[in-house]
């Protein structure tokens, strides 16, 4: 990917010489614009496809006032880029007028070296001191590293000559060893191709003691459920001739991930920490084609998706797991292990999207997709060490697990809907919506487990040999349907009402059946009423309001949403020229009656934000305070007793944010900037938790196209009940920024 | 009768779908023939405008997607792009009056949205338009797409933090959430909010961005859960990710809806299986016996069931 993304700006930037021939070729559009304003419309106007100039249409050229000729000299410093008139003339476009004011702009072109590539190139260095407190949770949460970063570029390439490409943006971030890098290309030629490229890579570290390590009260380190992987997200999408009546596109798309982490291979009653590694990839390739008509339109979308995915554990050293005690007094070991997951998928999807307009007062919309993923898997497993099956307390030495799976997983989403304007201050909203999935699937295993003596020469004797062919269902069948009523009741009062039944059945099982696990089967009915109130009676003042209650006959899982009321209000004004002010408030409370469920839930945010933001740009800041309450309640049954109990989470939370921006004239009448501000987050209830994050910046000029920057951060986290997990570290970044 | 070349059929198959893109390609760049718009004395014509207008005519005139108008006879307002928005402007040229000329920033948001979905109602992003909560509560398409700015890419943010910011000026609370210690990584711009919503509306609750046609947008960074997994953890394909996990940011470790795993997991699974299939009071039924809380070992679920997001191997998601 780096190599790519190298090699595309190495050519756009190469494309984008200006070439005495461009340099010449510029001249005629820049002097165009600026000299003439009526010079735009009629080359436009005198295509091949439109002989019609916009003289012929009655309306005459404006003169060269005063006025736009006082603006030619700043045209080119807000407008860098020629103007577009130079592509959509045709080749025999050349008047006697244009030829004119291309002449007479000659003397004022611009440099072709100040406009083709503008933006700026951060490099810096950063240094983290050494964290104190947990590392590792450092690490989870923050992870970022000292040493030499790229850490912005913001390039906008303009080619005079516009023969690959109009104009190239180009943004890169976090490049240098940062968890998560970015990469982003947008290229187009008007009318011709739209080309967009996007990257960005996660370092993913995950070692949260608390969470890693079950016993970690008994002093015991073992780092279970950690992993440090890298994720790569890449897509290329080309659109063709965009804009006109045929847009073919296609689409390339590439998710992957490697890494190592710590999982644990479980058996009889205990788990073993391994070394794991994991690979995978996504791979999606799409194209299709979208068609515009003046009251029609068609998307049709056809793709596919190749999965794999690689997981394997190995070990040679001795462990005795989590569970240490002595089973019958035998004492249970792992001494050696090799299980590999071999996941191999693909899928293929189609998608259709219709909009039309059929008349001035109705709006349609449809829209289809389905997709069939397909999956198949070789699972392996060698195991060997004084192991037992605790249910028959069979003990054995060696055992070779073998599963061979396979999934297929057709998946259908329709939708239809439409805009009603009975009246030009009524628009009805109708839509329905169903989703269909059916997951079937089936799965051989064959679990052979040998006594003493497992080596290639003396295989060892039989303990119990197994193979079980089990076949699994999942099919999900939802539906909605809604209607809303919008009403425009004039001075910025706008009015909604609306209704929405939604309903659905679904059914799990594995079979043959197991223990507790049989067929689940539930149905899905829930009645949904609406309205929402927003008046905007001036350009200062913004209010708005929405209610939504659902009352549910059934649901699928205890804690979804059943019988519950959510309000929100939000609010914004605007006063004393330069300050705003704006409120949010939102509370949701979801109700489960049912015995043997009684699940009480109720959240609600108050924010308030200030900003203040003069013309001058002198100073402005913002601020934000926001609290928090959650508080959920739901008895669940303990499963060693099946006595019922609550399990009760609660969270009151305040966050606090806010920058304050100064911009002083320093030295030589260059503005320096300075930004001081940050985060702080307290909660207070089941998992009190700290976290603050201020910062300082500054950025000053140090030349015309030079600026240093600096950046000073501290990240501080603090678990009351989990105080091993705090950490606290300063950050501290000094770069140089190059800008042109 | 056997093939004795069955990828020339493949080959052939690939040629056709190629050619067929290309012929496509080919029909697209042909320019739709319509007759020229004629526009009646209230109309006072783009070069009018620029006189008084002028840093405003070059913006939207240079680089800028909506130059179109003024130049692209299919939308009918070739030579008229101005007034393509802010209506006939001639009474307001020849007298300077405010009131003759519209603007679309002091018009209703459903008035502002019918104006700007003149063109743009017939896109493939406004198919989920009906569904769109910005478009059921009076967010209007200026909200968020500002016309007169130079440069076409700056119609509408495209930077992360600018997209970031654009869409934390209302949604505060949002900004909060990802204030908290473990969250995606938006306040550190190696996201932006468009990754996973489309804000003109989806198939999907939320606005959430669909992956490989109607899949959770989720999947497009995390493909690595999305099976189809031979033995399904159901919430996973009926409600998503949000089922156990703040997709904004948490306190809690992995964003858990709980600070504790089993939390997470005993708040469902305490179901008693049904006598009687569907007539169960909800999905999940309870663990069996040997799950004795009292152990450590057991109170984060995860340690052996390690696939809980569905398993290719283990019916009950242990491997």
């Amino acid at each position: 990917m780096r190599r790519l993304a190298f090699g595309i700006v190495t050519l756009a930037i190469l494309a984008a010489m200006p070439r005495p021939a461009d340099a010449q070729q510029t001249v005629a559009p820049s002097g165009l614009i600026a000299n003439n304003a009526s010079a735009p419309v009629q080359a436009a106007g005198a295509s091949a496809a439109d002989p019609t100039p916009s003289t012929a249409q009655g309306t005459p050229a404006a003169p060269a006032t005063p006025a736009s000729s006082a603006n030619t000299a700043t045209s080119p410093a807000s407008t860098p880029a020629p103007a577009p008139t130079a592509t959509t003339s045709a080749p025999g476009d050349s008047t006697p007028a244009a030829a004119t004011t291309t002449t007479a702009a000659a003397p004022e072109s611009r440099p072709s070296s100040e406009s083709w590539v503008t933006g700026n190139v951060d490099v810096g260095y950063r240094w983290v001191a050494t964290p104190g407190g947990s590392f590792a949770t450092y690490r989870s949460v923050v992870n970022l590293g000292s040493g030499p970063k790229l850490t912005a570029v913001d390039l906008t390439i303009l080619q005079p000559s516009r023969r690959l490409f109009d104009s190239m943006h180009l943004r890169a971030s976090g490049w240098g060893g940062d968890p998560y890098s970015t990469f982003h290309l947008d290229a187009k030629k008007a009318e011709i191709y739209r080309l967009n490229i996007d990257y960005r890579g996660i370092s993913y570290f995950n070692n949260l003691p608390a969470y890693a390590d079950p016993l970690l009260a008994n002093g015991i380190t073992l780092d279970e459920q950690s992993f440090d992987k890298h994720r790569r997200i890449t897509s290329i999408n080309l659109e063709i001739h965009p804009g006109r009546a045929f847009t073919p596109y296609v689409a390339a798309e590439r998710d992957a991930s490697s890494g190592t982490g710590v999982t644990v291979f479980q058996t009889g009653g205990n788990e073993y920490p391994i070394a794991d590694t994991t690979d995978d990839a996504t791979n999606l390739l799409r194209a299709g084609f979208r068609s515009a008509f003046r009251h029609f339109d068609a998307t049709f979308e056809e793709g596919y998706t190749n999965f794999r995915s690689d997981q394997n554990d190995l070990t040679n050293t001795t462990s005795t797991g989590d569970n240490s005690t002595p089973v019958t007094g035998e004492k249970l070991d792992l001494t050696s292990l090799m299980q590999s997951y071999g996941i191999r998928g693909n899928s293929n999807y189609t998608k259709a999207i219709i909009t039309s307009s059929p008349v001035s007062w109705l709006d349609v919309y449809a829209q289809a997709m389905y997709t069939v993923p397909r999956n198949t898997v070789n699972y392996q497993q060698y195991d060997a060490g004084n192991l037992v099956v605790l249910s028959e307390l069979l003990f054995y030495n060696s055992e070779q697990y073998l599963v061979s799976s396979t999934t297929r997983f057709p998946h259908t989403t329709a939708n239809v809907g439409w805009e009603i304007r009975p009246h030009h201050r009524v628009r009805i909203l109708q839509s329905w919506l169903t989703d269909r999935m059916t997951n079937t699937g089936s799965a051989t295993q064959n679990d052979t487990l040998l006594a003493a003596g497992a080596t290639a020469s003396s295989p060892g004797s039989t303990v119990l040999q197994t193979e079980e062919a089990l076949n699994s269902s999942l099919t999900y069948h939802s539906s909605q349907a809604e209607t809303n009523i919008l009403v425009d009741a004039g001075d910025g009062l706008t009015a909604r009402a609306g209704y929405r039944y939604v309903w659905g059945t679904a059914n799990d099982a594995v079979l043959p059946a197991d223990g507790l696990i049989t067929l689940e089967q539930d149905g899905l009915r829930r009645n949904v009423e609406m309205g929402t109130l927003s008046w905007r009676p001036t350009q200062k003042l913004f209010l708005s309001g929405e209610a939504e209650v659902g009352e549910s006959g059934g649901t699928y899982f205890r804690t979804s949403l059943y019988d519950y009321q959510r309000i929100r209000t939000m609010g914004r004004y605007s006063f004393l020229k330069h300050w705003q002010v704006s409120g949010d408030f939102r509370i949701m409370n979801n109700h489960n009656p049912l015995a043997g469920t009684s699940y009480k839930f109720i959240t609600h945010q108050e924010s308030v934000t200030l900003i203040y933001t003069p013309r001058s740009k002198t100073v402005s800041a913002d601020a934000t305070y926001e609290h928090c309450g959650y508080h959920s309640d739901i008895m669940y049954l303990v499963p060693q007793t099946l006595t019922p109990s609550d399990s009760v989470f609660t969270e009151n939370c305040h966050r606090i944010s806010g920058m304050f921006n100064a911009n002083i004239k320093g030295p030589g009448k260059r503005t320096m900037t300075f930004e001081v501000g940050g985060s702080a987050v307290l909660t207070a209830g089941t998992n009190p938790t700290t976290y603050y994050q201020p910062t300082a910046k500054f950025a000053a000029p140090l030349t015309k196209n030079v600026a240093a920057f600096g950046e000073w951060r501290y990240y501080g986290f603090g678990e009351v009940f989990y105080e091993y997990q705090s950490f606290r570290a300063h950050l501290a970044t000094v770069g140089l920024r190059y800008s042109r | 009768m056997v093939n004795p070349h069955p990828h020339r059929r493949r080959n052939l198959r690939v040629s056709g779908v190629v050619a067929l893109f290309f012929l496509a390609g080919t029909l697209g760049a042909q320019k739709p023939t319509v007759a020229p718009k004629t526009f009646g004395d209230d109309y006072a014509g783009s070069e009018m405008c620029q006189i008084c207008h002028e840093d405003n005519f070059n913006n939207v005139t240079h680089n800028n997607a909506h130059r179109v108008l003024d130049t692209d006879p299919r939308y009918g307002f070739q030579g008229h792009v101005c007034e393509a928005c802010h209506g006939p402007g001639a009474k307001h040229a020849s007298s300077g009056d405010i009131s003759f000329i519209r603007f679309p920033s002091k018009l209703s948001a459903a008035e502002t949205d019918k104006m700007c979905l003149n063109c743009h109602l017939n896109q493939p992003t406004h198919a989920g338009r009906i569904q769109s909560t910005h478009a059921k509560n009076a967010v209007s398409c200026p909200s968020c797409h500002k016309m007169h700015v130079n440069g076409g890419a700056q119609l509408v943010a495209r930077k992360n933090a600018d997209v970031n910011a654009l869409c934390e000026s209302c949604h505060a609370n949002v900004k909060a959430q990802f204030e908290m210690p473990f969250h995606h990584k938006v306040p550190e711009n190696a996201m932006k909010c468009v990754d996973c919503h489309n804000p003109h509306g989806t198939v999907r609750p939320t606005m959430t961005q669909t992956f490989a046609a109607s899949e959770p947008g989720c999947l497009s960074c995390h493909g690595d859960k999305r099976g189809p997994f031979t033995f399904e953890h159901a919430p996973m394909k009926f409600d998503g990710c949000t089922a156990c996990h703040e997709q904004h940011g948490s306190a809690n470790p992995r964003m858990l809806i709980r600070s504790q795993v089993r939390q997470v997991c005993l708040e469902c699974h305490a179901n008693m299986p049904a006598a009687v299939p569907g007539e169960s009071i909800a999905m999940g039924v309870v663990p069996p016996a040997i799950h004795n809380q009292n152990s450590p070992i057991y109170q984060n679920c995860t340690v052996c069931h390690q696939k809980l997001h569905g398993s290719y191997v283990d019916r009950f998601l242990l491997k």
